[in-house]
């Protein structure tokens, strides 16, 4: 059945991408005997092959998840877009340290070593790349604050 | 020869100044440490790595001497953890699991280390050493190829592929279809017309390989790893005192040289690296030695193979990239990608056009197999302690590197949301029973797919016949059969040996 649903939903985003290649994708003038289209056209219907296979002759039963872990991963997934919903404006030090203590406290930490690890990720972390490796990090109100 | 000897002196030049001979030892110590941490290969370490090595600013030869330093140093620590914990880095590390973890439960943990670390050791070398003699030689005779014979040998790569990777060849075809299809999105370059764009202007350009490569495997092995997380704490094996004799030595040399020669070529093969290597040779060492019972209870011979076999495999699947520009395994299309962004066109013209990055990378890999030896054998306890780093602090430094690599060179915020969905996509996929590498080699090869096809039938007017006129593209579709025919009838002819009471477990052991 997962194989089934996970191969249903890519069926119709393969459709689409078939049906544009098909009947939209097309160059204004072109000298070549292949345009634009043709390479997608020949992509999709092989995609669209291999799934209708999949759909037909699925060898995936189940998907094989517990709720507990299913909800361990939906934290995992909220922590994770908040991370990058607040790397920017809140900097690379604060975020980070949200994300390593919430992180870390879901996978069973201790609540101060979790503490002394994150604080340490981020400082560490931000100092390391910034000045050694000279990347581009957001800077956040601490680092402004401090220069 | 004289070619060989005078890149190779250049490539030694290259390797051995002071920058990038630290960059070789770097990335061998970090590559080692990477591969020895449980659940992470080498292809989450390079692909993890890779944007922060991108954005430090190196030039292209620095940069890739140490990202394929990561590559192999990952490829010998896997079986750190393979033999202590049991639990193999990637599955390129599943057969070491085999003989080496019951050697260190009969208290010879020492040695299963030693001795695979030297079985490692030749298994590099002689890859390198096979590299620098015939790399040159394929790459001479690639460049007579047209874009016709590209279209045939790309052909070959897939089929490959979805031959010999992953147990549902289905599913492999697709995984390199998707990452074909990821490729077709951005302004196609030969008419200007944007194609799967819908006016979003982030991705005219095309899909960053970067967010793609850490999408799929950085962050998906994240989730992998929290998911695995329930499963209890992982006991470590202690390291005893034992150590390799030369008697070990001389019963394993042909074993290791055997294994050796059937990594190297195997890793040759498009899309097929150190998993199917290590599993081909583990099987053929067992039946060499009459399916000795010893096997799978701690026996040397079947340590050494998949360990001499694996590091093989990994010098192998770097000669197809570096001479053809088709890469041999997963993590190769990732450094591929790498040569790309540094716009260093990797193919036959390579070693002329810039014999620093050819020549370099090979040279050092000379280098970094001896660093590697050197810091392996003593400080092998150093990174077994590494075994017991908790998870729970490991895991989220994972994606803070991740985060790290994508924002420093992209450095907006929209494509942190976009490896995370990508992250959950390339999960799935693994759970379902896809393997990721093709996804990511479709996704390299892409654009050298579809302009060879095209340019073809430019050449011809439009007849498809120009595709199979070389004796280069006939040769070509003439082994794509062949690679597809011969794994089927052999699984038919095990089928009934195994019906006959001949049963022969190792060839059933997980592929990647």
């Amino acid at each position: 059945m997962a194989d089934r649903i996970f191969a249903g939903i890519l069926f119709v985003v393969a459709l689409g991408y078939t049906y544009i290649a098909f009947f939209i994708l097309q160059a204004p003038f072109q000298y070549d005997p292949l345009g634009p289209e043709s390479w997608p056209q020949i992509l999709g219907v092989v995609a669209l092959l291999c799934l209708a296979y999949i759909l037909v002759r699925p060898d995936r039963d189940r998907f094989d998840l517990p709720l507990r872990t299913g909800g361990r991963l939906l934290a995992l997934f909220v922590f994770l877009m908040g991370y990058g919903y607040l790397y920017q404006p809140l900097g690379f030090i604060i975020s980070t340290f949200l994300f390593c203590l919430a992180l870390s406290l879901m996978l069973g930490a201790r609540p101060l070593a979790a503490l002394a690890f994150s604080a340490a990720t981020g400082v560490v972390g931000y100092v390391v790349c910034t000045v050694l490796l000279e990347l581009n990090l957001p800077a956040g109100p601490i680092v402004r604050a401090l220069s | 020869m004289d070619a060989v000897f005078s890149g190779l002196a250049s490539g030694f030049a290259t390797a051995l100044q002071p920058f990038n001979l630290m960059l070789v030892l770097a990335g061998c110590f970090a590559g080692t440490l990477i591969g020895a941490l449980p659940g992470i290969g080498p292809i989450n370490g390079v692909a993890i790595l890779l944007p922060i090595a991108y954005s430090l600013g190196f030039p292209a030869e620095s940069a890739i001497i140490l990202l394929a330093g990561i590559y192999y140093g990952a490829e010998y620590g896997g079986r750190i953890s393979s033999i202590l914990l049991n639990v193999p880095g990637d599955a390129g590390a599943v057969m070491t699991t085999l003989d080496g973890n019951p050697m260190a439960r009969n208290g010879e943990a020492g040695k299963a280390l030693s001795l695979s670390a030297i079985a490692s050791f030749v298994g590099g070398t002689f890859a390198v050493v096979l590299m620098s003699l015939f790399g040159p030689l394929l790459a001479s005779y690639a460049v007579t190829f047209s874009p016709s014979d590209y279209v045939a040998l790309m052909v070959f790569a897939f089929a490959s592929l979805a031959s010999l990777v992953g147990a549902n060849p289905v599913k492999t075809l697709l995984g390199a279809v998707i990452g074909l299809i990821l490729a077709s999105v951005g302004i196609d370059a030969n008419t200007g017309v944007a194609r799967y764009t819908f006016g979003i202007p982030d991705i005219l350009a095309g899909i960053d390989f970067l967010v793609v490569v850490i999408g799929l495997f950085g962050m998906a092995e994240l989730i992998h790893l929290v998911e695995q997380q329930a499963r209890g704490q992982l006991k470590t094996l202690k390291i005893d005192k034992s150590f390799v004799t030369m008697a070990d030595l001389a019963r394993t040399k042909w074993t290791i040289l055997r294994a050796s020669m059937i990594g190297f070529f195997i890793g040759i093969l498009p899309g097929t690296g150190a998993s199917v290597a290590s599993a081909v040779a583990y099987g053929s060492e067992k039946r060499a030695c009459n399916n000795a019972p010893s096997f799978g209870k701690g026996d040397i011979r079947g340590l050494a193979a998949p360990e001499a076999a694996n590091n093989a495999a990994a010098g192998g699947a770097m000669v197809p990239m570096l001479t053809l520009g088709i890469p041999g395994s997963g993590t190769t299309a990732i450094l591929l990608g790498a040569l790309l962004l540094f716009n260093v066109q990797p193919g036959p013209l390579m070693f002329e056009q810039r014999p620093e990055v050819a020549w370099g990378l090979i040279a050092s890999m000379y280098i970094g197999n001896i660093a590697l030896l050197v810091i392996n054998l003593p400080l092998v306890g150093l990174f077994a302690r590494m075994l017991t780093i908790p998870q729970q602090y490991l895991t989220p430094l994972i994606a803070v590197l991740a985060f790290v690599g994508v924002y420093s060179i992209v450095g907006n915020a929209h494509d942190l949301y976009m490896i995370t969905l990508l992250g959950v996509f390339g999960w799935v996929m693994r759970k379902l029973g896809f393997s990721l590498a093709p996804v990511i080699l479709g996704f390299v090869l892409g654009g050298l797919f579809e302009n060879n096809l095209r340019r073809a039938l430019s050449i011809s007017g439009g007849d498809w016949t120009i595709l199979v006129t070389s004796w280069n593209a006939i040769g070509l579709y003439v082994l794509t059969v062949a690679i597809i025919v011969v794994p089927l009838v052999y699984s038919r002819y095990r089928t009934r040996a195994l019906a006959e009471g001949d049963a022969d477990a190792t060839t059933d052991a997980p592929r990647s």
